[in-house]
């Protein structure tokens, strides 16, 4: 297995527990979707497979390493959480989909050339999205493949997706879901909340309520 | 005819500062009448600015007399906790213990800054000469803690306002400092702008305190403005060391030890 998550535990301070007792198991190549109703502790669950949870109590393992043998940043590498919210940062497309190569955590590493960019952009249907443009003038929907194409391009083995197609058209939702599959079927594995509906991608269902995840059958 | 000090400046006797107390009462009247309901507030304000400064006049008057740079030295001590008392105080959006850092950081830029004015600058001798130094120290202290609170407060608000984009860098591997730097940057200069445009105005809209003082105290106008540049020079100077390190020394509290951005409702 490539993930795997046993007993996580969160209460936020002055709350009831959020995950009370979390089990889930990730093989590589696949995705699961992990539905609920809001509130009930889905972003939670990905920010502490991420490890940007502080006070989450478990055992979380990625390649069979445990959490406390892999300093957070190295983790964050490999698994992936793409926050909800599209984030973009003042200046151009090129400057944004460039931002993980100006991270100390990166430094070393080749940045992706304009040519790639251009190719990247293009394989999401943003082909009319120039690499100059400036991204305070992106629409919703670019913004967010932009952002999801962001955090591709770092290549990790396991991308958290936080609601992905959340708030988009119809035509968006469809891209992101299009990149989505590629990167599954490129050999990643995807863990992708979901407010209420599921679709044809995941491998696995699971519904998370009362800080309990259950498999959906 | 009003009476004289020594120093040929005109006396305030005990009638006149109930005639200035007058003024606040008509304001005091005027927010009742108006339900602006600062009455309270004012009474309280007006009462300890009479304490105060009272108070602040005897002790002044007792430690010139006294001429002891260990009783100088501790003033300057108080005035700084109760500085960084302030600066905690202003900024309820900053994280808890920065009492510590705020401290050190008037303590180095209180001490600093006044010792460089009365040492090097206006060359007091001695060098503990409270006339001097407890005032200059005065004008440093309030100033800076002034801008630091600001720069604190703005930091940490800002901060929060901003925490989705501080989580979706931390994810992408940044550091608190690459997360939160921009945020960092805009805060301290939101600090110093007050500062700044007080320079530029100096003069022009209002004649700032200390030249103020001397003037009314008989020195030559031009005099009393050559002190007033140094003063508001290092001052500045002060505000802006107190802000950026007020503001470096802190802003890492607001994250994990694995560098996790703390959001609200996550804190304990």
């Amino acid at each position: 297995m490539l993930l795997l998550a046993e007993d996580l535990r969160f209460t936020p301070p002055g709350c009831p527990p959020v995950l009370d007792g979390v089990h889930l198991v990730l093989y590589p190549h696949e995705l699961v979707d992990i539905t609920g109703p809001s509130g009930s502790g889905k972003t939670t669950l990905l920010r502490a497979l991420a490890r940007l949870l502080p006070g989450v109590t478990g055992t979380l393992l990625f390649a069979g390493a445990p959490a406390s043998e892999v300093v957070s940043g190295e983790w964050r590498r490999h698994v992936a959480l793409l926050p909800q919210r599209a984030t973009m940062r003042s200046g151009s497309v090129r400057e944004n989909l460039s931002l993980p190569w100006n991270l100390r955590v990166r430094g070393t590493e080749t940045r992706p050339t304009d040519a790639l960019l251009r190719e990247a952009l293009d394989g999401v249907g943003l082909a009319d999205v120039e690499l100059d443009r400036d991204a305070a003038k992106l629409s919703v929907g670019q913004a967010a493949r932009i952002s999801l194409l962001r955090v591709m391009l770092t290549a990790p083995d396991i991308l958290l997706l936080d609601e992905p197609d959340a708030n988009l058209d119809d035509a968006s939702a469809e891209q992101v879901r299009a990149m989505v599959e590629r990167f599954v079927d490129g050999g990643g594995s995807v863990v992708r909340v979901r407010h209420l509906r599921s679709d044809d991608l995941a491998a696995r269902r699971y519904r998370l309520a009362d800080g309990h995840l259950s498999e959906v059958l | 005819m009003p009476e004289t000090t020594a120093g040929g400046v005109i006396a305030i006797s005990w009638l006149q500062l109930a005639l200035a107390t007058g003024f606040v009462v008509f304001v005091g009247v005027l927010s009742m009448r108006l339900a602006l309901g600062i009455e309270k507030d004012l009474a309280i304000a007006t009462v300890r600015t009479y304490i105060q400064l009272i108070a602040l006049g005897l002790v002044l008057r007792w430690v010139f007399g006294i001429d002891s740079p260990w009783i100088v030295l501790a003033i300057l001590a108080l005035m700084m906790a109760a500085a960084a008392q302030t600066i905690v105080k202003r900024a309820p959006d900053a994280p808890r213990g920065i009492l510590g850092s705020s401290m050190l950081t008037m303590l180095l830029t209180g001490f600093t800054v006044t010792f460089a004015v009365t040492g090097l600058i206006v060359q007091v001798d001695p060098w503990y000469r409270a006339q001097y130094v407890i005032p200059i120290a005065g004008m440093v202290l309030g100033n800076s803690m002034n801008g630091v609170a600001l720069a604190l407060e703005r930091t940490f608000a800002d901060m929060d306002t901003h925490a989705e984009e501080i989580l979706a860098l931390v994810a992408l591997g940044a550091s608190p400092w690459e997360a939160s730097g921009d945020i960092v940057r805009v805060a301290i200069r939101a600090g110093l702008i007050p500062t700044i445009n007080s320079m530029a105005a100096a003069g022009l809209v209002f004649i700032p305190g200390m030249m103020t003082g001397q003037v009314l105290a008989g020195a030559d106008p031009l005099h009393a403005a050559y002190y007033q540049i140094v003063v508001m020079l290092m001052v500045s100077a002060a505000t802006a060391l107190g802000s950026v390190m007020a503001v470096l020394l802190s802003f890492r509290r607001r994250f994990s030890a694995d560098g996790v951005y703390l959001e609200k409702g996550y804190r304990t």
